[in-house]
């Protein structure tokens, strides 16, 4: 899988240096990284705040990134009078800015959602989700409730949904619409005009449901109506061979630490290409089953049952663990970065938000939850910054990364969540 | 045969327009993925591909059955239906496939008016498990007609309306319908509904024609016509595809897609064991319950079990048979106890490289005894229990620890004697004596009563009547799913499956032609969970 990055045409430039496409400014993504257990205080906080903080145990495999990333320490995670679900109030906090009252169910759309409704439109796929440890559910992806949008959970099958059947490759001079495309189309014009009949007699909550499958539909008729239209592009990138065959994706590490660079470098063509502008991409399911051969425990059940290092004051073999997250959270970064479009990279024009479930693992706090993004948003989002424990609601984040992405929203987040300013500095 | 074979037995359709007035929509199933391919493949035949992903369920109350009634279809959930119903139904007219159609059409290049309805109402017949009304039929006719006339092309006209059958939610979804009963007090499921219901629960598969047929006369409705076709399917190899069905969702099989062992500890567990095992585990349970009609309590004692060449690999048993599959019987002193000494249960519920007699314990009194455990406190300080340098040295003794604090006890005091019992099996479910060169000690007590080992804990819930009771709990829900029941009576059912010296047929029999499970209380719209806000 070739990703070729060649020089850039200077004449594609405006005077302000931001590349033109037929006038059109290069689309800002958004993409979410998730990882379980989060990281250990001690080891990933640096002690400045600002631009010149000191490179940190946990963020080293970051480092070269430093200049694109921002930090967040000390963000507060108040549940009201929810329950702390444990691995879960605190994704759920931090991609929807609400509390939620049970486990495993969002009360409104994700933050990937709610930007690629702004973000999203007129592109094949509003957002594509991929888990790097084989599990379709591990995804933190959702238009609300219990229904998450399933995670490809394989190199291929990611390949096959991106760049698979409806797929046509932009990068090459004989594109054409697929006339099978509008055939397909006008079954599904037929399909939604049946909801008049589907919804009589329903109750309440299956009127909702059948609500939601028309609203499925609906996004795949626009998905079909994107399919019939050339994307423009920048990025010279080279659409990769389809696999001959899946490799074994699970939680040990070694296979981790294959497949996520290898979904990464798949979510970053798609973006490239155009075929969607979310990208969300876990590893670890929140209770990280994440485990190195020959290690019993694995990361998650050594977060309750390794001892705290009386000398380090750490558990040793968790903060390994938390370092490894790192590294996967770098592999994407460097295959977003490797795709020069425009005035800059993938990644410049994008803004990624990694997260997690637990500040403390070992006694589940969600307070002090770590939040790193990385991505300048064409440039609409200062980076390079650590923003130190000024007490924020984690919802802060959010509500700032929506402000540099063009979401029109004054407050976002409910609750003792609910936020009203952004972190103004960092808006360009 | 594929249901389409038998073309013309049964067909044409039922003129109406609508559902009646006072019949209403109780529980909206989402197909699973076995019931979506099952269907396809016994309505157009196996040759038929089914070529795509489904979106997961969600295990909730013990069954992921139970989660079919909320969850709804995500846009990525429907792309892939979507793309699955245009490459079925392109197969389905392909020129090799043609021959099996109802009819053909005068002309290839024209819309047959004649042969497209013929077509499009037997399909809509077989994909919906109910007639299609007159003004569903014209409207499917008519996207055929258009496209055809687009196209001057007649399958690809029909294609696209076998492409819209697949793609409705009538389809999509096993919708059951309520009407008022006999004593207009209570609502009772139609004729089709319950044809649906019994064919999903006891061959995990769309209802065939008879049942169709039993539906469409009215046969459902009457005692003895009911009673007729429970006995029909029952007698039928079918049922244990059903019951299959069930085991794997009740025994939580589906745990096995996100386990992974460690290659290293552990490099006997290779590619493939988790499906051996899974079959294995289903194999006896099926070969006990439905084949040898045996006491339902002995899947937790017998030594009689199934094997392939790969799981004698782990359990060190010489395999010597020709074919792929042997039954096997283990020896008095193997120390294994029915299913719970599969290697099914006991990897599923341990770590990749390690047990963990808490997991083990906590998923048998979910599955075995209906006992489901709360999460532990969050604050909860694991110091002492799991600090493999505190003076508790081996970790029973730092499991023990737990019964020193109330809040802890509480739940571990029922999960991990459960689970200690088992500690003479490692994480893939190989036999040991020592752990980490302490000798096993599987002795346990729960509420008075003392054990030791597998054996010991397989007779503590051979013998509890919990667990007989806690089998058709889920049985029962896995039936009815998200439907309401306007009776909660059971009793008969229940004494009928105990007299029958616990049968899993004289359960499924005596649930199947009760009138009680087919009943239905409204939905009650604030009790039930919405899929979306």
């Amino acid at each position: 899988m070739a990703v070729m990055g060649l020089p850039f045409l200077d004449c594609f430039l405006n005077s302000k240096g931001q590349a033109q496409t037929g006038g059109r400014p290069l689309p800002t993504r958004f993409g979410t990284f998730f990882w379980g257990c989060g990281l250990t205080h001690s080891l990933w906080i640096p002690k400045k705040a600002g631009t010149d903080w000191e490179m940190t145990t946990q963020l080293k495999p970051l480092e070269p990134f430093r200049k694109k990333l921002n930090a967040f320490s000390g963000l507060r995670v108040p549940l009201d009078s929810k329950p702390n679900g444990q691995h879960w109030s605190g994704l759920a906090a931090a991609s929807t800015g609400i509390a939620p009252a049970r486990s495993g169910e969002f009360e409104s759309k994700t933050i990937d959602q709610q930007v690629a409704e702004v973000i999203g439109k007129g592109v094949r796929f509003r957002s594509v989700a991929a888990s790097a440890s084989g599990d379709p559910k591990q995804s933190y992806s959702s238009l609300g409730g219990s229904n998450a949008l399933p995670a490809e959970a394989t190199p291929l099958s990611l390949y096959l949904r991106l760049f698979g059947a409806g797929f046509q490759d932009p990068t090459k001079g004989d594109w054409k619409p697929d006339p099978r495309i509008l055939l397909q189309k006008s079954v599904l014009s037929a399909v939604a005009e049946d909801r008049h009949r589907v919804m009589q007699n329903l109750g309440a909550a299956d009127r909702a449901r059948m609500d939601q499958y028309f609203t499925s539909v609906r996004q795949t008729e626009l998905q079909m109506e994107a399919e019939l239209q050339r994307p423009t592009i920048e990025a010279k990138v080279a659409i990769p061979e389809a696999p001959s065959k899946d490799i074994l994706v699970n939680n040990a590490w070694p296979n981790l630490e294959v497949v996520t660079p290898l979904m990464a470098r798949l979510g970053a063509i798609a973006l490239a290409t155009d075929q969607t502008r979310v990208f969300n991409l876990s590893v670890s399911s929140p209770q990280n089953q994440m485990f190195k051969p020959g290690d019993p425990l694995g990361f998650h059940q050594s977060t309750h049952e390794e001892g705290v290092d009386p000398k380090l004051g750490y558990q040793v073999r968790v903060a390994q663990y938390n370092l490894e997250s790192m590294q996967l959270f770098a592999a994407l970064l460097k295959e977003l970065d490797a795709i020069q479009e425009g005035d800059g990279t993938l990644l410049d024009h994008s803004v990624v938000m990694a997260f997690t479930d637990q500040s403390y693992a070992r006694i589940h706090s969600v307070d002090g939850l770590p939040v790193l993004t990385a991505g300048g948003a064409s440039g609409r989002l200062k980076t390079g910054y650590h923003v130190a424990g000024d007490n924020s609601p984690v919802s802060r984040v959010g509500l700032t990364l929506q402000k540099a992405l063009g979401v029109s929203v004054d407050s976002w987040g409910k609750d003792s969540l609910q936020v009203r300013t952004p972190y103004t500095d960092l808006l360009a | 045969m594929a249901l389409s074979v038998m073309l013309g037995i049964f067909g044409g359709t039922v003129a109406v327009d609508a559902l009646a007035a006072d019949s209403q929509v109780v529980n909206l199933r989402r197909l699973t993925e076995k019931e979506y391919r099952n269907s396809i493949a016994d309505i157009f035949g196996k040759e038929i591909e089914v070529r795509g992903t489904f979106e997961p369920t969600k295990r909730t109350n013990g069954l992921a059955a139970v989660s079919t009634s909320f969850l709804s279809v995500t846009p990525v959930g429907f792309e892939s239906f979507s793309k699955m119903a245009s490459d079925i139904a392109a197969q389905v007219t392909a020129e090799s496939y043609r021959a099996k159609l109802p009819c053909a059409p005068k002309n290839l290049k024209a819309h047959d008016e004649a042969c497209s309805s013929k077509i499009l109402a037997h399909y809509g017949l077989l994909l919906f498990r109910r007639p299609l009304s007159g003004a569903e039929l014209d409207n499917r006719v008519g996207l055929a007609r258009r496209i055809t006339e687009q196209s001057g092309d007649f399958y690809a006209g029909l294609r696209s309306s076998l492409s819209m059958l697949l793609q409705l939610p009538d389809f999509l979804f096993r919708s059951e319908v309520a009407v008022p009963a006999g004593d207009g007090k209570q609502l009772t499921l139609d004729s089709y509904s319950r044809a649906t219901l019994l064919s999903f629960l006891l061959w995990n598969t769309t209802p065939d024609l008879e049942l169709l047929r039993a539906a469409q006369s009215g046969e459902m409705n009457t005692p003895a016509g009911l009673t007729k076709q429970v006995d029909r399917l029952m007698a039928s190899p079918r049922l244990v595809a059903g019951m299959r069905a069930f085991f794997e969702d009740m025994l939580q099989l589906d745990t096995f897609d996100t386990v992974s062992k460690d290659s290293l500890l552990y490099p006997k567990w290779g590619s493939g064991m988790a499906e051996s095992a899974r079959e294995e585990t289903l194999r006896t349970v099926t070969g006990l319950a439905l084949q040898d009609n045996g006491d339902i309590r002995d899947l937790m004692t017998t030594r009689q079990t199934y094997l392939d060449r790969k799981l004698a690999v782990l359990y060190r048993v010489p395999f010597a048979f020709t074919g792929d599959w042997v039954k096997y019987e283990f020896p008095a002193d193997s120390g294994r106890s029915g299913i719970l000494t599969q290697i099914s249960m006991l990897s599923m519920f341990s770590h990749p490289g390690r047990t963990s007699p808490t997991k083990r314990g906590v998923a048998l009194a979910d599955i075995f005894l209906c006992l489901p455990t709360p999460d532990p406190p969050n604050d909860v300080d694991f110091a002492e229990v799991n600090d493999s340098n505190s003076r508790l040295k081996t970790l029973r003794q730092r499991l023990m620890a737990h019964a020193n604090n109330k809040v802890c006890a509480a739940c571990h005091d029922r999960s991990d004697p459960l689970g200690l019992s088992l500690e003479a099996f490692d994480t893939i479910g190989g036999y040991r004596t020592m752990d980490n060169g302490e000798p096993i000690d599987a002795s346990a007590t729960i509420q008075g009563r003392s054990f030791i080992g597998a054996q010991g804990l397989g007779q503590y819930l051979h013998d509890s009547p919990r667990y007989p009771a806690c089998v058709a709990r889920r049985l029962h829900s896995y039936g009815r799913s998200g439907r309401r029941w306007a009776s909660e009576d059971f009793a008969d059912t229940y004494k009928a499956f105990q007299d029958s010296g616990f049968r899993l047929r004289a359960l499924l029999r005596g649930m199947a032609v009760s009138e009680s499970f087919y009943s239905s209380a409204p939905p009650a719209e604030a009790e039930k969970k919405v899929a979306l806000k």
